[in-house]
């Protein structure tokens, strides 16, 4: 099973390669080579997945295939794909939500006159996401990583008719590309003080150890092991595919591709392989001891980001933007359970938020296509009649991503938080604790004013549900988010602890921490947390619903938090002025100094000064040139005009007169006569 | 007539010689008409020739080297004078003159 | 001595370029062909060279051997390793592309057109493939003087202002270098390549000589620098660039600037290695600004064709800094394999620079065909109008940014890898460049040609034709092939990079 490991990310490659060289002129066999594609290597990843639940010592000896063997001198650098029990679990996600989402698609995108190209798009970061959960090193995870970025990029940007849209992809690639810079860092740092990029040799406890132990120097930030050093390098490329502050700013406008597309990337693939990212190269952030810097950053980071972006949802009007800033909101969740040491909370709450996000996006990308395309909440109102299924699942996904019992999020969610109630940094807990009520809240609001009370608009009005094939999904996924989070159910839990046996899940992907020389431990069930944590849920529901619903809003009034909360309001509606902080400050100087520079160049000193050695030169030649006239030539033609007068002399003498010829003749001779006589 | 060679001296016909050689040569440089100057080149010739008998018949008179020279001088100048004059005529049928104050079209 | 293929695969051109004069002027159909066939047939050449290339064994292969000037101790000496084995093959293949496009679009003074152009690849390819001072020098004026009139004949607007630039320029290096190979000549009584790099250290140690060897050094630097192109002495290049006509752009861009990269490689660091690890700080310094100021002056530039250009100082820059760092490298502890990967680096981007900026140019000269303009802010939403030229164009481009999958990223990635092991500080600026390449090329390039919606003036723009796609495909494919496989010519290349490496 385990060797067809190459053909996850090749076959939707595949698809892509078909479609973009001919088959794309059939729309419809573009559709099926796609979800051909994507079909297969889903087979293939469940079968994988399955194959590793049973298998143990696969996190030491992971199964390993070469594909790519480059000299690099006297060595040889080895590339190639592995299969190990993160692999797998992300073979068991990441293909079965590409496959419902390329059917979702199918219904959202039917009528697109690129419809073709869209699944070529789609096809290629299927592919990406594939290899990059596959790959044995780290820089085909690098390779793909991209591949990814690419694609995102020409997604977003699909509609590139749109100011907004290719504005937005544009952002979204150059914003990641930042942090894809410090990644590259990190990755050439490893590669040329390990020499090799391979996670099994890597993750080799005496590498670890003496990444650990040797000290890089740095301007500023003083002595740091290299370890840490090189984590938070890989940690800023996290930081950018994971839209943590501060390079959150392109995930909400990446909105501006179709819904799919959002669901997809935006939501519960790409953006999580960020995550995925620290969580592989976790044994790295773990190498300085708990506590270090990296795992330090990475907490604090995740907790700010998900306060954050939850404040700024909480203001946003937009059904998809408010799901935008939930996920960075998220994301900074599994962050924070990463960096606080919670290995298996923060991957279980990858796994569970990947269904039940992708599930919100799809239903609000319902919601769009159901009501003519209108995204503004405060639009909309009273679909619930209208759209019934949309309705339910996505309901299903907002009490999941509220953290309900029993809801997959809930399971989730409290991991993380008894986690960080554990952990040394109780201003963790505070924080996420403070997210997770905001969660709620914004979520409460979403549904009442999208679904609930009468609609506010004629689009609204007019909303019908939307074609079976764009249902199935939804349905599938509301079911998934329902019920996957049971996998996790701590040991102790009464009831559905023991039967659901032994906290499977975390057995499973626990035994990745044996690589940082840790044990796993599962944490008691803490009932005050859990308490807390249901509480901030339920409450942050109500109050949601009792702003937004219990008083629908009329067609036309402004939302009552922002008479409420004043200024506070349009700080949060404009995101905190993050993006007008950008455009002012680094952006603007970057094209500042290009102008500078292309001036120095062209305008004001290198070109000028190369024009002027020419013109220098050209002046010297002139003078010389002078000076060869007056001179030389003087010279020359004086030569010529003494014989010319010369000429002009004896021609005097040359009188045609025979006989002056004749009488100078006898002179002469008389002359020498005479001479002769004489002497 | 041997009385008269007898008592004439050689220097007298080397004068006389010379005379007409004179003669000849202020005809050549000074007239203008091209005619007087081709006899004034007779005259030349003339004179030389007169010096070729005399010498021949004072110095050398064992062989006719002397007398031949003078033949061949008078043949020459036979044939000189009518190529000469030749020229002049077909000087004259252009210019209509043989004045040698016009005829300088070699001048530099 | 066996088969004298380097000969041939010099030569053919110039005969080549002997049948284009005999023909007459007013043939140019016949014309074309037989410089397109002449281009083609060396294009197999170039790849028996490639194929026949021994790889286990490495070293200088193909060696050919004859007196020339022999009282001043000159010689024919031809041979190929690993550096100059990729660079024919790219010149063997450039060039009939790039006559293949002009058979379309030059239409003025046919004759004279591809006669300099065979000319030229004589010249390109005699560089490549001469093991001998004087041979070298002659080839690398050979190929200066068609090029000058290349650019001044069938140039822009500007064209003689650009064709004089660039001949200065290039001259004033060509003088300097004339006056280091004969310090190099004088001292070690030879114009072999091999043997003055074998002996002229140990004639000349740098440690006792370091001021007349630095002179030399320099001398030698500067007209590689200046063909490279090094800032601060880079500033032909945008206006030779800009003015050339498309095939001249495509092979200035594809093959005349590695002559530079290509002297360093093969003449300044085998002979001066010393003085050039002395210096490496400073040239690894040079070669970061070009980098980082290439890219930045880019996103200034609203001239297509011109932003293309600067983006060759940038990208050169990355071949600098893989050669400044593998020269700093030599000797010290952190280990030969670092400075044969940047090495491998810097030579892999001149060949990976060749097709990608030549794919470039050739679509620039596309789009001016058609649009008679090269403004970017007269564009805008093409992607709609001509979706292959935009297809095209977006893969060159991302391979320029480096996309990993398309060649430029395994070039950048070992460029970095070894700088960053050998000078890390330098490495981490240059990282800088990769970001704006970004900007540039998604927001300049991509975003002004082809997103939006579509302009009216360019409706009716056609897309590309057949003789275009087949002048362009290759180098796309090729782009596509080294991205996901580039082992062949990593392999080949790291045969002459680790003899360099153990230099010191």
């Amino acid at each position: 099973m385990f060797n067809l490991v190459g053909l996850v990310p090749l076959l939707p490659l595949a698809a892509f390669a078909a479609i973009s060289l001919g088959v794309w002129r059939d729309r419809r066999l573009s559709t099926y080579v796609a979800l051909g594609g994507i079909g297969l290597a889903w087979v293939i990843g469940w079968g994988i997945f399955f194959a590793t639940w049973g298998q143990s010592g696969l996190v030491e000896h992971p199964f390993r295939q070469t594909l790519l063997s480059l000299p690099t001198g006297t060595s040889r650098l080895e590339l190639g794909f592995q299969v190990d029990p993160l692999t797998g679990l992300m073979l068991f996600m990441v293909p079965f939500l590409c496959l419902l989402i390329f059917i979702y698609s199918r219904g959202y995108m039917a009528g697109d006159k690129r419809y073709s190209r869209y699944f070529a798009y789609v096809s290629l970061f299927a592919t990406g996401m594939l290899g990059l959960v596959v790959s044995d090193n780290l820089l085909f995870l690098y390779v793909f990583w991209e591949i990814m970025g690419l694609c995102s990029y020409l997604l977003i940007s699909f509609w590139f008719e749109k100011p907004s849209a290719y504005r937005a992809g544009l952002k979204a690639f150059l914003t990641t590309r930042v942090g894809d810079a410090l990644l590259f860092l990190g990755l050439l740092l490893l590669y040329s003080r390990t020499g090799t990029l391979s996670f099994a040799e890597i993750f080799r406890e005496e590498s670890l150890r003496h990444l650990a132990e040797v000290q890089a120097g740095l301007p500023l930030l003083g002595a740091l092991p290299l370890s840490t050093l090189i984590a938070l390098l890989v940690f800023g490329g996290a930081v950018g595919k994971s839209a943590q502050f501060p390079l959150h700013v392109w995930l909400p406008e990446a909105m501006e591709g179709p819904t799919p597309v959002s669901a997809l990337i935006h939501a519960a693939t790409m953006v999580s392989a960020g995550v995925y990212l620290v969580a592989r190269m976790f044994p790295l952030f773990a190498a300085a001891g708990p506590g270090n810097a990296a795992m330090n950053t990475v907490a604090f980071i995740g907790a700010f980001t998900a306060l954050f972006a939850a404040t700024i949802a909480v203001a946003q009007n937009d059904i998809k933007r408010v799901l935008a800033f939930s996920t960075i909101s998220q994301l900074g969740y599994m962050m924070a359970a990463l960096g606080i040491g919670g290995y298996v909370a923060g991957v279980f709450h990858l796994i569970t938020h990947a269904f039940f996000k992708a599930l919100l996006f799809l239903g609000s990308g319902a919601v769009i296509l159901g009501a003519h395309h209108e995204q503004d909440m405060l639009k909309m109102g009273g679909l619930k009649s209208r759209m019934p299924v949309t309705f339910w699942t996505f309901l299903a996904g907002t009490l999941a991503l509220a953290g309900v019992f029993p809801w997959g999020g809930f399971w989730s969610k409290d991991d993380i938080l008894n986690e960080a109630f554990h952990s040394d940094l109780w201003i963790i807990y505070v924080v996420l604790s403070l997210a997770a009520f905001l969660t709620a809240f914004y979520m409460g609001r979403q549904v009442s004013l999208t679904f609930l009370g009468k609609p506010r608009s004629h689009e609204a009005e007019e909303a019908k549900e939307v074609p079976m094939v764009m249902q199935a999904p939804l349905m599938v996924l509301a079911v998934f988010a329902t019920v996957l989070g049971l996998i996790g159910v701590p040991e102790d839990f009464p009831i559905l602890g023991p039967i659901l046996g032994s906290n499977p899940f975390h057995h499973y992907i626990g035994e990745m921490l044996a690589l940082t020389g840790a044990h796993p431990v599962a944490l008691p069930v803490n009932w005050l947390v859990l308490g807390i944590s249901l509480t901030l849920a339920v409450g942050g529901l109500a109050a949601g619903w009792l702003i937004y619903g219990r008083k629908p809003l009329a067609a036309g009034q402004p939302d009552p938090l922002r008479a409420r909360l004043g200024p506070v309001y349009t700080v949060l509606e404009n995101r905190y002025y993050v993006d007008e902080f950008y455009q002012a400050t680094v952006i603007r100087f970057s094209l500042w100094l290009s102008e500078v520079f292309a001036a120095i160049d062209s305008r004001w000193v290198i070109d000028p000064f190369v024009n002027l050695v020419g013109r220098a030169g050209a002046a010297l030649a002139e003078i010389l040139s002078r000076a060869d006239s007056s001179v030389l030539d003087g010279a020359v033609n004086g030569v010529g005009k003494l014989v010319r007068a010369g000429g002009r002399g004896l021609r005097q003498v040359q009188t045609g007169q025979v006989q002056d010829y004749l009488l100078v003749l006898v002179t002469t001779v008389l002359l020498l006569l005479a001479v002769f006589l004489v002497l | 007539m041997e009385e008269i060679l007898g008592t004439v001296p050689l220097t007298w016909y080397l004068t006389v010689s010379a005379a007409l050689f004179c003669i000849g040569l202020y005809g050549v440089l000074a007239r203008r008409n091209a005619i007087s100057i081709l006899m004034g080149v007779e005259l030349i010739l003339n004179a030389a020739n007169l010096n070729f008998i005399a010498f021949w018949r004072y110095v050398g008179a064992a062989d006719f080297d002397g007398v031949v020279f003078a033949l061949i001088v008078m043949t020459i100048a036979a044939c000189e004078a009518t190529v000469g004059l030749a020229l002049i005529v077909g000087v004259f049928r252009n210019r209509r003159s043989v004045d040698l104050n016009n005829l300088d079209l070699l001048r530099g | 001595m066996g088969f004298p293929i380097l000969s041939l695969v010099t030569f053919v051109p110039l005969a080549g370029a002997l049948a284009v004069l005999l023909l007459p002027a007013g043939n140019a159909r016949t014309i074309k062909q037989v410089a397109v066939g002449t281009a083609a047939l060396n294009l197999v050449f170039g790849i028996l060279v490639w194929t026949g290339y021994d790889r286990a064994a490495g070293g200088l292969q193909f060696q050919e051997f004859a007196r020339w000037i022999p009282s001043m101790g000159v010689h024919y000496h031809m041979g190929v390793d690993g550096l100059s084995v990729p660079l024919i093959f790219l010149t063997t293949l450039l060039t009939p592309l790039a006559l293949l496009y002009s058979a379309y679009t030059i239409q003025t003074r046919v004759k004279e057109f591809f006669l300099l152009f065979l000319i030229l690849e004589t010249g390109m390819i005699g560089v490549f493939a001469a093991l001998d001072f004087v041979l070298f020098y002659v080839f690398w004026e050979l190929g200066l003087v068609p090029m000058y009139f290349l650019i001044g004949i069938w140039g822009g607007s500007r064209r003689e202002y650009a064709a004089i630039k660039f001949f200065l320029y290039t001259l004033a290096g060509s003088v300097a270098m004339l006056l280091g190979i004969l310090f190099v000549y004088t001292n070690t009584g030879t114009f072999s390549i091999p043997e003055a790099a074998a002996t002229f250290e140990a004639i000349r140690p740098f440690a006792s000589n370091m001021t007349v060897v630095s002179l030399a050094f320099w001398g030698i630097f500067l007209a590689f620098a200046i063909k490279l192109p090094l800032w601060p002495f880079h500033t032909w290049l945008p206006d030779a660039h800009t003015e050339a006509p498309t095939a001249g752009s495509v092979i200035l861009a594809g093959v005349l600037l590695k002559l530079g990269g290509y002297g360093f490689l093969r003449i300044l660091l085998p002979v001066f290695p010393s003085a050039f690890k002395y210096w490496a700080p400073l040239i690894a310094a040079l070669a970061v600004i070009s980098i980082v100021y290439g890219a930045l002056v880019c996103i200034a530039q609203w001239d297509l064709k011109r932003l293309i250009a600067y983006s060759s100082v940038s990208h050169m820059g990355y071949v600098m800094l893989g050669i400044a760092a593998g020269a700093y490298g030599l000797g010290a502890a952190s280990g030969q394999d670092s400075v044969a990967i940047a090495l491998n680096g810097a030579v892999l981007q001149m060949f990976n620079h060749g097709i990608i900026t030549g794919a470039l140019f050739l679509l620039v000269g596309v789009i001016y065909e058609r649009a008679h303009t090269r403004d970017l802010r007269e564009f805008g939403g093409l992607g709609a109008i001509v979706p292959y030229f935009y297809g095209f164009m977006l893969v060159a481009g991302f391979a320029s940014l480096g996309l990993p999958g398309l060649a430029g990223f395994w070039s950048e990635l070992f460029v970095f890898r070894g700088a960053l092991a050998i000078m890390p500080i330098y490495a981490v600026v240059g990282v800088l460049g990769i970001v704006f390449t970004a900007v540039y090329i998604l927001w300049k390039i991509m975003q002004n040609l082809f997103l939006g919606q579509p302009n009216e003036r360019w409706l009716n723009l056609p897309d590309l034709t057949s003789w275009e796609i087949v002048s362009l495909a290759p180098l796309l494919a090729f782009m596509f092939f080294f991205g996901v496989y580039p082992t062949p010519i990593v392999e080949l290349i790291n045969t002459a990079t680790t003899a360099l490496a153990s230099l010191l």
